[in-house]
C-alpha cells in the first residue's frame, strides 16, 4: 500500500464538484444534509471536555520473566523493611503483593503485628535453643536423632529433617505451598522456603519443583494487579496492570479480555452487567418465560399449545380439546361463552397481572437482545468484509489512477469494527442500567426516564453514523472514477471521526451521568479510541530477569561438582548472591531486544540487592 | 504410610496413665490394623456426661501424623458440636489446626474438654445447638439421659423398661425411640406408644 503518499492526498473538504453528485446514495440523507450533520456533530464534540481520567498500563509477563517481574516488589520489602528474602516473600504473599497496603498497615498496626499476622517470626532465636548435646528427641517421630539431622525454623522450633521433609511433602501435595506453617502446635510462623527447597528436593525433586512453581506463581494467583491470560489453550502468559484495573487488554497471544473479570472485552457494559447478561442469554430463561406466558400444556400429550384466536375451547393437534382458562380436558360441544359440562373459575386479577409483567419483561429483553445480536452478528462478518475490502483495494491500487493510498479504507474499517463492538455492548448495558434488576431504588422513575432518553439519544446517533460508515465502506470504490473515490474517502474519514467522538461521548455520558451518581460504585473500562491496549513486553525487568535466570544457570554449573547442593543454591540465588554475569556477550545479542534496554546495565555488574534500586540501576 | 513406630509409642504413652487422664486407645475391635483404633474418654465431672464412657472411632490417614486423624463418636452423644446422627465432630485441631506435634492423646483430651465446654456458636448439630442456647434445662436433661442410655454399660434400668414395653407387644425400635423422646419416663412412653 502506498502509505508514503498519505500526506499528499488530503481530502479536499470544500470542493464544489464533490458535493454535487451522490446520486447512488439514496438510502441515506442527501449529501448536503449529511455534511451539515457531520460538521455539526464534530463541532459539538469539539467543545466537550475529553480528558482521560483513567490511567492504566499493562505488560505481559511470560514464564521466563515471572521471577524478574516480582523482583521489584521483593526488593522494596527487603530494603525498606530490612527483611530477608523469604520473609519478604511471605509478607507479600500474605498481603496479596499490595506494597502500598503493606506500608499503610505498617503505620496502622506497627511492625510487630504486621509481621506476626503474616507469619514472620519477630526475632530469629539464636541457636542457643539447641543445647550442646549430640542427640535430641524429635517431638514428632519420638526418635532420638543426632543434632546434625535436626533443623530449626526461624520461630525457634526444631524437629528432625525426616519429619520436616514428610510434612513439607504432605503440605505441598495439599496445595499449601505458599503457606507452609511450622509444625509446632499454634505456631503461626511460615517455614523458610530455602529449607523446604533443600529438604524436599533431596527426596522428591519433582515435588520441590512444584513448590518452586507455586511460590513463583503466587505473584499471579495472589495478586489483584496480575492475572493469567484467559486464552485457551493457555498461552502461558500473565498480564500485569498498573493503575486502574478496570481496563481491557490484549495479550501478546492476541487474546483480548476485560482485565477485571477475565471474560471477553465488554465495555461499556460493566462486569456485573455482563455476567448477568451472558447468563441470561445462556439460560434461555426468556424462551421458557414465553412458553409459560403464551402456551398451556395439552392435558393429554403435554405438548405446549399456543392459542392463536377463537374461543376458550382449544384443540391440540393430538385431537384433545381443553379449556384455555383452566387447562382441563373437556368435550368438544361448546358455545362462545361456555363449554358444555365444564365450569371453572375465571382468571383471577393476580394471575393476569403476573402474566402481563412476564410478557412485558420478555418484550423488553427481546428488544435489547435483538439489537445486541444484530451488531454481534455483523461483527461475525468482519473477516469476510475485510477480505472483500482488501480485494477491492488491490484492484484499485493496480488501476491507472493518481490515487495510490487506500489506508483510509482500512482505518475506516477498523473504526467500524471498534464502534460496532461498543454499540453491541451498549445494549446489555442499557438493559440493566434502566431496569430494577441491579439498580433498584437508585433512581426515581422520572430520573430514569430522563437519563434513558439522554442515553438512547446518543446511542441512536452513534448507531446512525455507524451504519452510514458501513454503507460507505461497502461501496464498490474500485469501479469509481477518481473524484468519486475522493468523495467516498472524505465521507469515510469524516464519519470515522464522528463515530470515534460519539463513542467517546457515550462513554462519558455513561461514566459521568449514569454510573457516577450511583450510591454503589460501578466501574467500566474506559474507551480507547485506538482499540484495546496491547500489553507491552515487560521492559523494566527484562535485564534483571535474564540475569537471574542466567545466574541460576550459572550457579547450577558452578556446583555441578557438588551434587545435592545445587538445587539449594539455585534457590537461594533466586534473588540473593549472584555470580558475575557475562551479560553482553554473544548470548544476549541475538535476543532481539532494543539496544537502549541493554545499555542501562551495560556494566554487567554484580547486582547487589543491598544497594538501593536507583543505585543498582546506575552501577 | 502411617508411621507405625510413632503410633505404637503413642499407644503405650497414652495408656500408661489412662486411669488419671480418663482417656485410652486400643486397636479397633481387637483387630490388627494400626491405622484403625478406638479411643475411650470418660465423661468429665460436673457435666451431663459425667459417669459415661464414650467410644470414639479413630482412623489414621496414610500421611499421619502429618495429616490429622479422623475421629468420630461411636457412642451417641447429645452435644452441640457432635452430630446426634452420626457422631461427626466439629473441632479445629482435627481439621486445619492440626499439628504433627499433637498426638492422639492430646486430641482425645481436647474432645474431653469439648464435652465440658460446648461451643454452640460453631455447631455441628444445629438442633442441639438451638436447644442449648434457648432451653438449657431441656438440653441438660436430654444430654444426661443420652449419657445414661448410651454411655453407660450398666444401663440396666433402661433395658428393663424396654423389656417391659416390648413384652406389652410394641416393637423394640419404637419403644426405644419413644423412651428417648420422653427422656426415659416409662409412663409417658407408654402413653406415646398407645397414641401413635
Amino acid at each position: 500500500m502506498g502509505r508514503g503518499d498519505a500526506e499528499e492526498v488530503s481530502p479536499p473538504v470544500s470542493s464544489p464538484e464533490l458535493e454535487q453528485d451522490d446520486g447512488d446514495d439514496d438510502c441515506y440523507l442527501s449529501d448536503q444534509e449529511d455534511d451539515a450533520l457531520e460538521e455539526s456533530v464534530l463541532q459539538v464534540l469539539e467543545d466537550g471536555h475529553l480528558e482521560d481520567c483513567h490511567w492504566s498500563s499493562s505488560s505481559v509477563i511470560t514464564k521466563e520473566y515471572l521471577l524478574g517481574a516480582q523482583k521489584e516488589d521483593l526488593r522494596k520489602m527487603i530494603e525498606l523493611l530490612g527483611l530477608k528474602e523469604h520473609h519478604a516473600r511471605t509478607l507479600l504473599i500474605h498481603y496479596r503483593w499490595d506494597v502500598e497496603r503493606i506500608f499503610e498497615l505498617l503505620d496502622q498496626k506497627g511492625r510487630d503485628r504486621l509481621f506476626s499476622e503474616a507469619g514472620i517470626p519477630l526475632r530469629s532465636t539464636s541457636n542457643a535453643g539447641l543445647p550442646s548435646v549430640t542427640e535430641v528427641t524429635c517431638n514428632v517421630c519420638y526418635d532420638d536423632v543426632p543434632i546434625s539431622a535436626v533443623s530449626e525454623m526461624d520461630c525457634g522450633h526444631n524437629y528432625c529433617n525426616q519429619c520436616w521433609t514428610e510434612y513439607f511433602i504432605v503440605k505441598i501435595n495439599e496445595g499449601q505451598s505458599r503457606r507452609v506453617k511450622c509444625m509446632a502446635p499454634k505456631c503461626n510462623a511460615i517455614c523458610d522456603e530455602a529449607l523446604v527447597r533443600k529438604l524436599v528436593s533431596a527426596k522428591c525433586p519433582d515435588i520441590a519443583e512444584r513448590f518452586e512453581r507455586f511460590l513463583l506463581e503466587s505473584y499471579i494467583e495472589d495478586n489483584d494487579t496480575v492475572k493469567w491470560c484467559p486464552s485457551t489453550p493457555h498461552c502461558g502468559n500473565a498480564i500485569r496492570v498498573k493503575g486502574d484495573i478496570h481496563c481491557e487488554v490484549e495479550c501478546t497471544c492476541g487474546r483480548q479480555f476485560c482485565f477485571n473479570c477475565s471474560s471477553e472485552a465488554h465495555s461499556p457494559c460493566s462486569c456485573v452487567m455482563w455476567e448477568l447478561w451472558i447468563k441470561k442469554c445462556r439460560d434461555e430463561s426468556e424462551t421458557v418465560n414465553w412458553i409459560t406466558v403464551n402456551t398451556k400444556p395439552c392435558p393429554k400429550c403435554h405438548k405446549p399449545v399456543e392459542k392463536n384466536g377463537g374461543c376458550n375451547l382449544v384443540a391440540c393437534i393430538c385431537g384433545q380439546a381443553f379449556c384455555w382458562l383452566c387447562g382441563g380436558a373437556t368435550g368438544r360441544d361448546h358455545t362462545w361463552s361456555s363449554i358444555s359440562g365444564h365450569s371453572c373459575g375465571r382468571f383471577t386479577e393476580d394471575q393476569s397481572t403476573k402474566t402481563e409483567q412476564a410478557r412485558r419483561d420478555l418484550y423488553r429483553y427481546m428488544h435489547y437482545h435483538n439489537r445486541y445480536k444484530a451488531h454481534t452478528d455483523s461483527l461475525k462478518q468482519e473477516a469476510k468484509l475485510k477480505r472483500d475490502i482488501q480485494w477491492k483495494i488491490s484492484i484499485s491500487e493496480n488501476k491507472d489512477s493518481k490515487i495510490k493510498d487506500y489506508s483510509w479504507v482500512i482505518n475506516g474499517l477498523n473504526r467500524l469494527f471498534r464502534s460496532r463492538r461498543v454499540l453491541s455492548y451498549s445494549y446489555p448495558f442499557a438493559f440493566y442500567m434502566f431496569s430494577d434488576e441491579i439498580f433498584k431504588d437508585e433512581m426515581t422513575p422520572q430520573e430514569r426516564e430522563l437519563k434513558q432518553n439522554l442515553f438512547e439519544d446518543q446511542q441512536q446517533q452513534l448507531e446512525f453514523n455507524v451504519e452510514r460508515l458501513s454503507g460507505f465502506l461497502e461501496k464498490d470504490f474500485q469501479n469509481f472514477a477518481d473524484d468519486e473515490v475522493m468523495d467516498t474517502m472524505k465521507h469515510v474519514i469524516n464519519l470515522s471521526n464522528v463515530v470515534d467522538r460519539l463513542c467517546k461521548q457515550m462513554y462519558q455520558c455513561i461514566e459521568n451521568d449514569l454510573l457516577y451518581p450511583l450510591r454503589t460504585p460501578h466501574n467500566i473500562a474506559p474507551y480507547k479510541s485506538k482499540g484495546l491496549d496491547r500489553a507491552s513486553e515487560l521492559h523494566i525487568c527484562l535485564d534483571s530477569a535474564e540475569q537471574s535466570s542466567q545466574s541460576m544457570k550459572y550457579s547450577h554449573d558452578e556446583h555441578k561438582t557438588q551434587p545435592g547442593l545445587h538445587s539449594n543454591e539455585s534457590g537461594s540465588s533466586l534473588l540473593g548472591k549472584r555470580p558475575i554475569l557475562p551479560l553482553h556477550g554473544s548470548s544476549s545479542d541475538n535476543s532481539g531486544r532494543p539496544s537502549h534496554k541493554r545499555e542501562r546495565k551495560s556494566g554487567g555488574a554484580l547486582f547487589d540487592l543491598n544497594v538501593p534500586a536507583e543505585l543498582a540501576d546506575k552501577s | 504410610m502411617v508411621d507405625v513406630s510413632r503410633v505404637q509409642k503413642e499407644l503405650t504413652e497414652c495408656n500408661r496413665d489412662s486411669a488419671i487422664s480418663g482417656v485410652s486407645i486400643a486397636l479397633h475391635d481387637g483387630g490388627s490394623s494400626i491405622s484403625h483404633l478406638t479411643g475411650t474418654i470418660a465423661g468429665p465431672q460436673d457435666t451431663p456426661y459425667e459417669g459415661g464412657t464414650f467410644r470414639i472411632d479413630i482412623r489414621l490417614p496414610g500421611g499421619y501424623p502429618f495429616e490429622p486423624p479422623k475421629m468420630q463418636f461411636i457412642t451417641k452423644v447429645w452435644h452441640p458440636n457432635i452430630s446426634s446422627q452420626n457422631g461427626a465432630i466439629c473441632l479445629d485441631i482435627l481439621k486445619d489446626q492440626w499439628s504433627p506435634a499433637l498426638t492422639l492423646k492430646t486430641a482425645l483430651l481436647s474432645l474431653q474438654a469439648l464435652l465440658s465446654t460446648p461451643a454452640p456458636d460453631d455447631p455441628q448439630d444445629a438442633v442441639v445447638a438451638q436447644q442449648y442456647l434457648r432451653d438449657k434445662s431441656t438440653f441438660l436433661n436430654t444430654a444426661r439421659y443420652w449419657t445414661e442410655a448410651f454411655a453407660k454399660s450398666d444401663s440396666t434400668g433402661m433395658e428393663e423398661k424396654v423389656q417391659k414395653l416390648v413384652e406389652m407387644g410394641f416393637p423394640e425400635d419404637m419403644v426405644r425411640s419413644a423412651l428417648l423422646s420422653v427422656n426415659g419416663d416409662e409412663n409417658m412412653a407408654l402413653e406415646k406408644l398407645c397414641s401413635s
